[in-house]
């Protein structure tokens, strides 16, 4: 971690690393309890399961991948983050075709008082499913074409050449 | 040439090269295994109920496998941990650990959890009445749990069956598995799961009954491929059963029988196969699809009958199938369903990254990977620290599957 900043000492996160471990124990072991001594609804276990692991995945991420002292770096946050859209952006445009969510009972049933989904929310979706890989992709290209670091004079005199030929 | 920020982290990016590299990897890797999940979501949603055999997977292997995952994404972080403190012995130690876990993990799958599936088949028949006839024979015993003194039928046997597929397509009773059930069994939809313990296999007779003088191939070649098809390679007999016929080989088995009738036709003879008898097979066969059993041989089916071992019958449900009765047949293999067929997809594609993974972790042990801790110590803690961070990633990956695949 010699790009962190303020990371604790190695024995100092070696600890922190038996603590993230049992937690993935313990999650597991939660997980196949839950499942083997409770009849749950598919729909309970869903989110149980999915909350468990997320958690779970949240302690890999922070600790194990030292992402609670890298965070400060943008470009692996962003990337990060986006990736999250994108994922977040495909599940949500296939719950809504598949989920018939104004079939349910739903807040935004209840709240429009009718059990159609309002247009606007169609368009929207369609747009997420869009902008979110081309946001991904701009960025990606942003990111490379960024110049070369400031300590070296010549290439980025060189760059800037390039670009007004 | 130099790599630049191998050690040092790239002033405007805070981070070494290969660090910021192997997020962006994960990043597409996100969005590889994030199609996949969202599509498997599509599937299961959208699947018809009593289609999903999500029940069919051992948990206790996947909560196994879920430890021996997490132990090795804890060993790799230690591995560096060591490095990081200048001690090479502390990390070959945990990296072998890490090593020994990655291979647990793929043993299990490819040598314990796919190959019986490999050999755990459904059997759709084509017709109710024996569907239920069947299904009486083989859970009659156990279906009566002792309760009724002598063995169940009719409503008892229907109970258990019942059982069987709630907890193997809804987990739960429900009203949708009531009426998905009711449905599969008025039908006769249902499946016979279980496994093939013997079968009656076709003794097959090839016989010439004609040769083509037309068909391009001189006599001395056609005399040449028959000698090389008959049993005992004589030319005399070769060059009487071009001109007149007769048996080549009596009471073959299936692949001499389809050789032979492959070369002779080439050869210009037109080849008769029928079935002579059956001979008993006492086997355990994998993947076996519909074609394997039913396929028309001259008339009669290349296996006449299957010694069928029913699931959940305490080896007491042992039935025959005949070939005849059979609509399909299939091992839980990718073609089995879309439940197998994304099952495999994804489980595949992940055990893929666990293989590529100890590949690396070797080439990181031999002496070639650690020339670099010699050359540069900070280089190589850094190289572990990249494979470390998509490790961990495979073991995030398989954190979602678990609950995915074997809970929902």
């Amino acid at each position: 971690m010699s790009d962190s900043h303020d990371s604790p000492t190695i024995p100092d996160l070696i600890k922190k690393f038996y603590f993230v471990g049992g937690v993935l124990v313990v999650g597991t072991i939660i997980t196949f309890v839950i499942d083997i001594m409770f009849a749950l609804p598919l729909a309970l276990a869903a989110v149980l399961g999915l909350l468990i692991a997320l958690v779970k995945a949240s302690f890999v991420v922070a600790i194990f991948m030292h992402y609670k002292w890298d965070k400060k770096l943008i470009w692996i946050t962003w990337t990060m983050v986006l990736t999250f859209f994108f994922f977040a952006g495909m599940m949500g445009l296939i719950m809504w075709a598949e989920g018939d969510v104004p079939k349910l009972d739903s807040a935004l049933a209840i709240s429009t008082g009718t059990n159609e989904m309002p247009t606007i929310w169609i368009i929207l979706a369609s747009l997420l499913g869009v902008a979110l890989p081309a946001s991904f992709t701009v960025f990606t290209v942003k990111m490379l074409s960024q110049p070369a670091p400031v300590e070296a004079a010549a290439p980025k005199a060189r760059r800037t050449a390039k670009k007004k030929s | 040439m130099e790599i630049p920020y191998t050690v040092k982290p790239r002033p405007d990016t805070g981070l070494y090269n290969a660090k910021l590299g192997i997020w962006l990897f994960l990043a597409s890797e996100v969005m590889l295994f994030g199609a996949l999940f969202s599509s498997y979501v599509l599937l299961r949603v959208g699947a018809e109920p009593g289609t999903w055999s999500m029940g069919l997977m051992d948990l206790l292997v996947g909560a196994g496998n879920t430890m021996v995952l997490i132990a090795s994404s804890m060993f790799v972080v230690l591995a560096w941990a060591e490095l990081k403190q200048g001690n090479l012995a502390g990390y070959k130690k945990w990296k072998w650990a890490t090593i020994a876990c990655a291979v647990l993990f793929l043993f299990v799958k490819w040598g314990y959890e796919w190959p019986s599936k490999f050999k755990h088949y459904d059997v759709w028949l084509n017709n109710a009445t024996v569907l239920q006839e069947k299904f009486d024979e083989g859970y009659h015993e156990v279906a009566s749990h002792g309760d009724h003194g002598d063995a169940a039928h009719g409503a008892d046997v229907e109970k258990y069956v019942k059982k069987i597929y709630t907890t193997r397509f809804f987990k739960e009773e429900s009203k949708d598995s009531q009426l998905a059930f009711d449905d599969a069994w008025r039908n006769g939809t249902l499946a016979l799961s279980g496994h093939i313990n013997a079968y009656e296999e076709a003794q097959i007779d090839v016989r010439i009954t004609g040769w083509k003088a037309d068909a391009g191939v001189s006599e001395d070649a056609a005399d040449e491929a028959l000698v090389k098809q008959l049993a005992k390679q004589d030319t005399e007999d070769a060059a009487g059963l071009r001109l007149n016929g007769g048996y080549l080989r009596e009471k073959t088995d299936y692949d001499t029988a389809k050789r032979a009738e492959y070369a002779l036709g080439q050869a210009g003879f037109t080849v008769a196969l029928s079935v002579a008898g059956y001979k008993r097979v006492e086997a355990h066969p994998w993947m076996w699809r519909t074609k394997r059993a039913t396929e028309d041989i001259g008339g009669k089916p290349r296996v006449s009958s299957i010694v069928f071992e029913l699931d959940y019958s305490h080896h007491k449900g042992i039935i025959t199938l005949d070939a005849g009765d059979i609509k399909r047949l299939s091992a839980y293999e990718p073609k089995h369903s879309t439940f197998f067929g994304i099952y495999y997809t994804i489980t595949g594609l992940h055990a893929a990254h666990v293989f590529g993974g100890i590949l690396i972790m070797l080439y990181n042990m031999l002496p070639i990977g650690l020339g670099l801790w010699h050359r540069d110590r900070e280089q190589f803690t850094n190289r572990i620290e990249s494979f470390g961070l998509f490790w961990h990633f495979v073991d995030l990956v398989w954190i979602f599957l678990f609950p995915i695949l074997y809970i929902l």
